[in-house]
């Protein structure tokens, strides 16, 4: 595992290009986190509700998530 | 790739593979389509084809072990889990589509659930991935490049590239797999929206202007059509891309799960060997939830986006 680090510090110079990359995704964590939050928030008001909540939240973390996967595909 | 000059050589990782405890070493190419292993009458059959096809038979002899002698007013143990599956999914789907379009689209969105879970989960089994033959390419300075993007890997002795290829590869790693999956979705939402409400409901529903003209004064009434006329544009490019978001979401899921478990295990190697074993442990039971999440997603998205059309009386509460 030291061996693994060891190497990935010494290639740190080479870090190019896939910004976009890395941006889309940060985004899409981004929204991930704030769908999460939110749906963590209602179910906390309305513990009843919480198949309805659930499934909203995973439609949204969905939809937020599908950024990431544009950013790595279709950027070039 | 059978037309290049690559000698095949069967890799003994069989045993390996079962004695490695609980971990499937997955030992995933590093492409987004699966690998040709064998011609049926001239049509090349690709490893994740291969696995579909086990699978799917898999799939169909547990249902019907499961209701072996057939459906009774009172279940069996076998009937009362997939009454369980059933019962939930519809629970779940039937307030976002309506009863119309539910009653029909209900099957296909079982389907969609059950084989992709089955797909998702496949790849973590013990010899998915890990059995397979080792291809060695003989390269001059010249074709390096061009097998390296096939995934060749540089190899010990100089002048030869090796690449391994499971028998077994999980279908839902091929984009090919996803792709078709997305094709089914897209053209059941163009049928059942086309049944449900028709060209004139949709184009009213995507173009149309929704704006109340009690509320408001009529000049800017008037002026709304031109706003939601480019709404409408916008909505048609979004509907064509969800062919892409969902088939790359699907494989993007897989895919990154199957790297993920084998840099974790690549990680583990270091370790002595009765502990290795723990590193990669939470990384499996990470890819049974997101399997099981993504199946659901995906049958869940394609229920969404043929609600949205049909089940108007309760689009406005989700929306």
């Amino acid at each position: 595992m030291t061996n693994i680090l060891a190497e990935a510090a010494t290639q740190l110079g080479s870090i190019s290009g896939s910004i976009q990359g890395g941006l889309g995704c940060l985004g899409a964590a981004v929204g991930v986190a704030l769908v999460g939050m939110k749906t963590v928030e209602a179910a906390g008001r309305n513990p009843g509700a919480f198949g309805k909540i659930m499934v909203l939240g995973i439609l949204g973390m969905a939809l937020a998530e599908a950024v990431a996967f544009y950013a790595l595909f279709l950027g070039k | 790739m059978t037309h290049k000059q690559v000698g095949k050589f069967f890799k003994v990782s069989v045993v390996a593979a079962l004695i490695q405890s609980a971990t499937a070493s997955t030992a995933c190419a590093s492409e987004v389509k699966g690998e040709r292993i064998f011609d049926i009458l001239g049509l090349p059959v690709t490893n994740s084809m291969l696995t579909t096809w086990i699978f799917t038979l898999v799939i169909i002899l547990l249902f019907r072990l499961l209701i072996l002698r057939g459906a009774k007013l009172v279940p069996s143990a076998g009937q009362q889990i997939i009454e369980a599956i059933v019962d939930s999914m519809r629970s779940i789907f039937e307030p976002l589509m309506g009863k119309k379009a539910f009653s029909g689209a209900f099957p296909l969105l079982l389907g969609f659930f059950s084989y992709i879970l089955i797909m998702n989960w496949s790849g973590l089994l013990p010899g998915v991935g890990s059995v397979g033959e080792e291809q060695i390419a003989h390269v001059s300075a010249a074709t390096a490049a061009q097998y390296q993007a096939e995934g060749f890997k540089a190899s010990e002795s100089a002048g030869e590239m090796t690449k391994f290829i499971p028998y077994l590869r999980p279908a839902n790693t091929d984009l090919n797999t996803t792709l078709a999956l997305a094709i089914i979705s897209f053209s059941a939402w163009i049928y059942f929206v086309g049944r449900g409400v028709g060209l004139k409901g949709f184009i009213k529903d995507t173009f149309g202007n929704k704006a109340d003209p009690k509320d408001i004064a009529k000049p800017i009434y008037l002026s709304l059509f031109a706003v939601f006329f480019a709404v409408g544009c916008i909505d048609l490019i979004s509907i064509a891309m969800r062919l892409l978001s969902l088939s790359f979401r699907l494989f993007g899921n897989s895919f990154g799960g199957e790297i993920l478990l084998e840099n974790m295990y690549r990680l583990a190697g270091e370790l002595p060997q009765w502990i290795s074993w723990i590193i990669p442990l939470p990384f499996f039971l990470l890819e049974m939830l997101i399997g099981l999440i993504q199946a659901f997603l995906f049958a869940l998205l394609t229920a969404v986006y043929i609600g949205l059309l049909t089940g108007m009386g309760h689009e406005e509460q989700h929306e």
